[in-house]
């Protein structure tokens, strides 16, 4: 455990802005919101966390942990400035990265336009040898076609080599070979990525795919890491750097080193955790998360506390409205994630109406530049942030703090001549219309982690935060039948808050493809402890103290012909054979609960076990603002609002935070923060609970 | 119109439309058991109205687009007055009850709110095995229906919620996989009860009479907009024609001809001068032939147009019977999905002559069936995929290398898969150089697949085309490249028919080395950018031999000579539309005595 005077500081980078927090205990100490500098993003968090440091009076000896999400990663990938990568596979399938699954995103576009492979054919060489599926060698490893396969990469002058055999999962013989002669003739700069080190999974191009993500983005992620610890050391700070992972742990920047496609998604992922933390204030630790900002919206589930997480997700595909029937926008990642889905609308995303008249939102965003047409930075297509002012749902002087003044009028005459003049109505007949539309997307994205999933949204609160996700909570509540929202303190900079309580975590899979049977037990048992041990082990060399260490242990299952797995927990302990009637019960009540039908008569296969480790270092509370709401008070204000033909306008009284009290206050409200608004439509009540979130409910 | 409608509630029961047949495509994928379902993704999910047309469709098979309209007009108009909550539809029949071909099995779950029906849930699924003449149900050689497998006609799966376990049995008792064929059932079942109860849900929530207004309107929209695009289409009437290859070892070219009327908004399609029908399994019953003449003008349109069954109104089929596109009983149908391949790549050539600045050249003719089963360790096993992936030289843009056909978005299945859960082993998977058509943009380029059978003994059956008939170039690009099967046995190999009117015993070790086409090129070769060129040289697609031959590109130390190249441009009369099969037979050449190579495997491993 922590001491309470143990500062831990949160740094969560976007693309508009660096958030850094710093927490004490329970408390958030202070925090700094500085634009982002994408040239070289730690001249922000050099100049942020100084700042922070000096302005609550932090020593460099009182910081206990730094803690970052970066999108480097991603931006990387996105931008092809990874490694120049070259990819050693068997002889017969160096086209299988570039083939992938074959399948298309869309139905109906001739004009689709297949992602380029992260490593070019010319860069993908073969090697004669052959393991079948059981790990049994077919063909030996050609040594010298080895040889001569380095050397061209030698001379190619490679940064990174990703190496990826047939059923290497099974046995990773010849894949180490291949690696030590690898580091021999490429030499130790070259960043080496294994597959069956990497993810020892079945299905060669997710397989190959991951461990090239890995190589890809390997030297980028070093180097940034040694820049960021570089600028904390100049800072005097000897406290360990950790990064969040796409699962939602933190690991050791040295750590993240060895496994870089590990933080491709650690941006999102930061809210995530923060909204775990307060789920269970909301419906009993199950919740939706819903992150809103200007380009997308990002909806997640937490169950009983816990993230939900996925390994099938692709990197660089953009927007992702389904994440596992749309196939093929981006490179295979089967890396556990946080199961994100994203979705092309946010506040700066762009209304119009198409040639037959039918009214879109989204997906283009007119983004920080030029921005939606009331912040008058030269913005020209009317936005959904547009629509809000128009509605009166947002300031129509000024948002944030009055670093950003509003332009109504313009913002009215947007929404006037691009959508009103269409689809008939007047202004605020079409903002609203602009307001339904852009809700019902987002709402697509909560669907696809609810619905598309077997779960039932009704029972689950909304969790709002990000600029947006307030005034868009309750009308997504309404869509899916949810009675209630909250939105946390601070919702702007909610994703660094998080940072500050996110615990070491280890991931290990490790394919084993078997009947879950009697015969088998034993050996799932024994591997089950060999795979604990390792997890142990690995978390002891990161610092984490031996009684704070939690295991966890999944089990990827399906009937046998199956295709695709689910995963379930083992948590109970037992003799091997009571070990797999549990995993057989689990997984057949997960089948029901996931498809809606299961068939115990059928036999169960194993696939690949999971071990999910993690120090208990991770707070249990999100930190809290110093002294609660305080504040002058203001005297009090309104101003017309319109909530849809049926309603009308309404006179709508504008509070702060504190304003609120722990009796619930009818709607229709507006509570307007620094970096937020929160929008309670009439029919909806809203009240301040214990730990300071705003509490809607209807 | 005189309704006044809220555009911002059609959009939203849009999208909820969307979702909900996305919904039952999710629950059955991930629950489906065998490979064809699973990860080649052969079937199609889709929500109807009231009247049985369709309002949604899921993001699976383009080809079943049209595949629900004659089936639920026959379902409504025998089973309307006789729908009880509870009930699910079943039917297979191509003759009588709607369906395509006996492998495609369909569940029909209608909607019940306050007693009425107000909808339907739907999702047929290409079953593993009906039973028939060989494992898989895709022999070619079928004469008639009758030797294809089990013919459902239309009747009630569950009747009011109850089980009717009487078909279940019948299922069960006559297909060689009743375990993966009855698992492959509960989650197209699942599916359908997912996508009945949103349904119930999504027209609680804005009322039946509504519901049945926005869906209206969304046939309305589809009708308009597809409208709009047929009227940006020159009238008069275009002809085309084309071939698949044809049967046995002997093969007589099939026709495929198409007379295509525009005038105003509205288009006919005429099949008249289409080859008769044929005794093999290739004749295409029904509404296949309305799906793959909708697919192109579908395509045109765009992803945004709504997927209602509006947009098929202005588009009229007429196919004669008797014909392989309208075939009567008892022809056999198992595999004619070649049919929609051919009739889609006709309505492209027509459409190629009216709008020749819109469509691309030929792709590489649809998908490949590869179907093998036989006995190993006692027990039987079927192993079936679709394979492709070529698609033509665009305008603007190069065809795609890798990437599903259009008509039929199918995935491929991984070969670590295929290794663990059948006595196969795959020996190579891949482009193969200098194929593909050359053009000013590039025709994708043919795939390599190479399998080795390890059960003592195995029935062989495929599909394949396009080794005489290649995919056309466009606009003076070249046709694509030619098919290849052959038989490895022993030290031999023998070339099989593109579509074999036998199975092939295969034994032990015994190879099958396949070449998929290669798509056709759009646009003169000698236009193609040097750079492009060049990349595609760098990155062994193409050999330097072939750059200078047929693009006149000359590349000395890496980089393009551009004053050789634009002298050697100016001196190339127009290529011979077959210079490039040449190198592609080189190419060819060597990657089998690669692949033979690749057999040479000392120890064994079995599953």
């Amino acid at each position: 455990m922590q001491s309470d005077k143990a500062v831990r500081i949160g740094i969560d980078i976007g693309g508009t802005f660096t958030d850094i927090v710093a927490a004490s205990g329970a408390t958030i100490v202070g925090y700094e919101k500085l634009p982002s500098t994408p040239q070289d993003y730690s001249r922000a968090i050099e100049t942020g966390v100084a700042r922070l440091m000096a302005r609550c009076g932090i020593r460099p000896d009182e910081i206990a942990a730094v803690v970052h999400a970066t999108t480097v990663a991603t931006n990387a990938i996105l931008e092809g400035r990874g490694a120049r990568t070259g990819l050693l596979t068997t002889a017969g399938f160096r086209d299988v990265l570039e083939l992938q699954r074959i399948r298309i995103p869309e139905l109906y576009n001739f004009n689709y336009e297949k992602p380029k492979p992260l490593v070019p054919r010319a860069l993908r060489l073969e090697v004669r040898e052959r393991l079948a599926h059981d790990g049994s060698v077919l063909r030996p490893l050609d040594l010298e076609g080895l040889e001569t396969a380095l050397e061209r990469f030698r001379t190619e002058g490679i940064e990174a080599l990703a190496i990826s055999f047939l059923h290497a999962y099974a046995n990773p013989v010849h894949e180490e070979v291949a690696a030590a002669a690898a580091r021999r003739v490429l030499g130790p700069d070259v960043f080496l990525s294994v597959s069956s080190s990497v993810l020892p999974e079945i299905r060669e191009y997710e397989r190959t795919s991951t461990t090239v993500i890995n190589a890809y983005v390997g030297p980028t992620v070093s180097s940034y890491v040694r820049r960021i610890r570089g600028v904390l050391d100049a800072l005097g700070i000897g406290a360990p750097l950790r990064i969040m992972q796409s699962n939602g742990g933190v690991l050791n920047a040295e750590a993240v080193v060895g496994l870089p496609a590990a933080i491709v998604e650690s941006g999102p992922a930061a809210g995530v955790i923060g909204g775990a933390l307060i789920a269970r204030d909301v419906s009993g630790g199950s919740a939706i998360t819903i992150d809103m900002g200007g380009t997308t919206a990002k909806a997640s589930l937490i169950e009983n506390g816990q993230v939900t997480r996925t390994t099938e997700y692709e990197v660089g595909a953009g927007i992702n409205i389904s994440s596992m029937l749309v196939k093929g926008r981006g490179h295979a990642l089967r890396l556990p994630v946080i199961d994100i889905s994203e979705i092309g609308a946010g506040g700066g995303s762009i209304a119009r109406v198409d040639a037959a008249g039918r009214l879109h939102v989204g997906p283009h965003s007119a983004g920080a530049e030029p921005g939606p047409v009331a912040y008058g930075r030269g913005g020209e297509r009317a936005t959904l942030t547009d629509a809000m002012v128009a509605l009166g749902y947002l300031n129509d002087r000024a948002i944030a703090g009055g670093a950003v003044a509003i332009d109504r009028p313009a913002a009215e005459a947007a929404i006037r001549e691009q959508v009103a003049g269409s689809v008939g109505g007047d202004v605020r007949q079409a903002a609203h219309g602009v307001y339904l539309l852009s809700a019902s997307i987002m709402t697509r994205a909560v669907k696809a982690v609810t619905t598309l999933r077997g779960r039932d949204p009704r029972h689950f609160g909304l969790i709002a935060f990000g600029g947006n996700g307030a005034l868009m909570a309750a009308q997504i509540a309404d869509n899916m039948g949810i009675r209630r929202v909250v939105v946390p303190p601070m919702p702007g900079v909610f994703s660094a808050t998080g940072l500050t309580t996110a615990a070491v975590q280890r991931e290990i899979v490790q394919s084993h493809f078997c009947r879950l049977d009697e015969r088998s037990a034993p050996g799932i048992a024994a591997l089950v402890q060999t795979l604990s041990a390792r997890a142990r082990t690995l978390l002891l060399d990161d610092g984490c103290s031996a009684d704070g260490i939690h295991i966890a242990v999944q089990a990827d299952l399906r009937y046998a012909g199956q295709a695709y797995e689910l995963t379930v927990p083992l948590t109970g302990a037992g003799t091997p054979a009571e070990l797999c009637a549990q995993l057989s019960e689990n997984f057949h009540a997960e089948h029901e609960h996931s498809y809606g039908h299961c068939s115990r008569s059928e036999p169960i296969d194993l696939v690949n076990l999971r071990i999910v480790a993690h120090d208990d270092d991770g707070l249990a509370d999100l930190p809290q603002p110093s002294g609660g709401g305080s504040g002058e008070s203001q005297p009090a204000r309104s101003r017309d609002a319109y909530f849809g033909r049926g309603t009308g306008d309404l006179r709508t009284p504008i509070l702060r935070r504190a304003d609120l009290g722990s009796g619930p206050r009818p709607g229709p409200l507006i509570v307007e923060e620094y970096d937020a608004t929160i929008l309670i439509p009439p029919g909806w009540s809203a009240h301040l609970d214990g730990r300071g979130n705003v509490v809607l409910e209807r | 119109m005189t309704t006044t409608h809220d555009p911002v509630t059609l959009e939203v029961i849009k999208n909820n439309l969307d979702s909900i047949a996305d919904q039952i495509a999710l629950v059955l994928m991930r629950s489906a058991y065998s490979p064809i379902v699973r990860d080649s993704l052969d079937y199609s999910t889709g929500v109807c109205d009231r009247d049985g047309r369709f309002v949604a469709q899921g993001l699976t098979t383009a080809l079943h687009l049209g595949s629900f309209p004659f089936a639920m007009a026959n379902l409504v108009t025998r089973m309307g007055a006789t729908m009880r909550p509870g009930d699910v539809y079943i039917f297979n029949d191509p003759y009588g009850s709607g369906g395509m071909h006996l492998p495609d099995i369909y569940l029909v779950k209608p909607v019940f709110i306050d007693g009425a029906v107000e909808g339907f849930a739907t999702a047929l699924v290409h079953h593993a095995d009906v039973g028939g003449i060989a494992p898989g149900a895709m022999a070619v050689y079928a004469t008639e229906i009758f030797q294809e497998g089990l013919r459902i006609p239309l009747m009630k799966l569950y009747d009011a919620g109850q089980l009717n376990e009487t078909v279940t049995d019948f299922i069960g008792a006559n297909v060689r996989i009743p375990r993966q064929v009855l698992g492959d059932l509960r989650a197209q079942l699942a599916g359908v009860n997912r996508g009945e109860q949103a349904m119930v849900e999504l027209i609680r929530q804005y009322g039946a009479e509504e519901f049945r207004t926005y869906c209206r309107l969304l046939h309305d929209a589809s009708e308009t907009g597809m409208r709009a695009v047929i009227r940006a289409i020159p009238d008069g009437e275009y002809e085309a024609e084309d071939f698949i290859d044809g049967l046995g070892p002997d093969p007589e070219p099939i026709r495929f001809k198409v007379r295509m009327t525009v005038g105003g908004d509205t288009v006919t399609l005429d099949w008249t001068g289409t080859s008769p029908q044929v005794r093999a399994a290739i004749n295409a019953p029904g509404p296949f032939v309305h799906s793959a003449s909708y697919l192109a003008f579908r395509c045109l349109a765009g992803p945004e147009l709504p997927n209602a069954q509006g947009y098929t109104l202005p588009i009229k089929v007429h196919a004669p019977a008797g014909t392989i596109v309208n075939p009567t009983l008892p022809a056999a149908a198992n595999a004619r999905g070649i049919v929609g391949f051919r009739v889609f790549d006709t309505v492209m050539q027509a459409l190629g002559k009216a709008i020749p600045d819109r469509i691309s050249a030929g792709g590489e003719g649809g998908a490949i069936n590869f179907g093998v089963g036989g006995v190993m360790d006692g027990s039987h096993y079927v192993f079936g995929e679709t394979t492709m992936g070529a698609w033509g030289g665009r305008p603007g843009l190069d065809g795609i290398d890798g990437a599903a056909n259009l008509a039929a978005n199918q995935s491929n299945q991984p070969v670590e898969l295929i290794e663990a859960q059948n006595p196969l082993r795959i020996e190579q998977y891949g482009f193969l150089e200098n194929s593909g058509g050359p053009g000013q943009h590039r025709g994708g380029m043919a795939i390599v697949r190479q399998y080795t059978f390890l059960a003592p003994s195995s029935t062989l059956t495929f599909r394949t085309d396009r080794r005489s008939h290649l995919p056309a170039g466009v606009g003076g690009g070249m046709p694509g490249t030619p098919n290849l099967n052959l038989l490895m046995r022993g030290g031999s190999q023998t070339e099989l028919p593109v579509l074999p009117m036998e199975g092939y015993e295969v034994g032990h070790r015994d190879g099958f080395f396949q070449i998929m086409p290669g798509a056709g090129g759009y646009g003169d070769p000698r236009l193609r950018e040097p750079s492009s060129v060049l990349e595609d040289l760098r990155n062994g697609k193409i050999t330097a031999d072939y750059a200078r031959e047929i693009y006149g590109v000359v590349v000395a130390a890496g980089e393009v000579d551009m004053g050789e190249t634009s002298r050697l441009r100016g001196a190339m009369s127009s290529a011979a539309s077959d210079a490039h099969l040449s190198h592609f037979r080189s190419a060819q050449a060597a990657r089998l005595a690669f692949g033979l190579a690749l057999r040479d495997t000392g120890a064994e491993a079995r599953p």
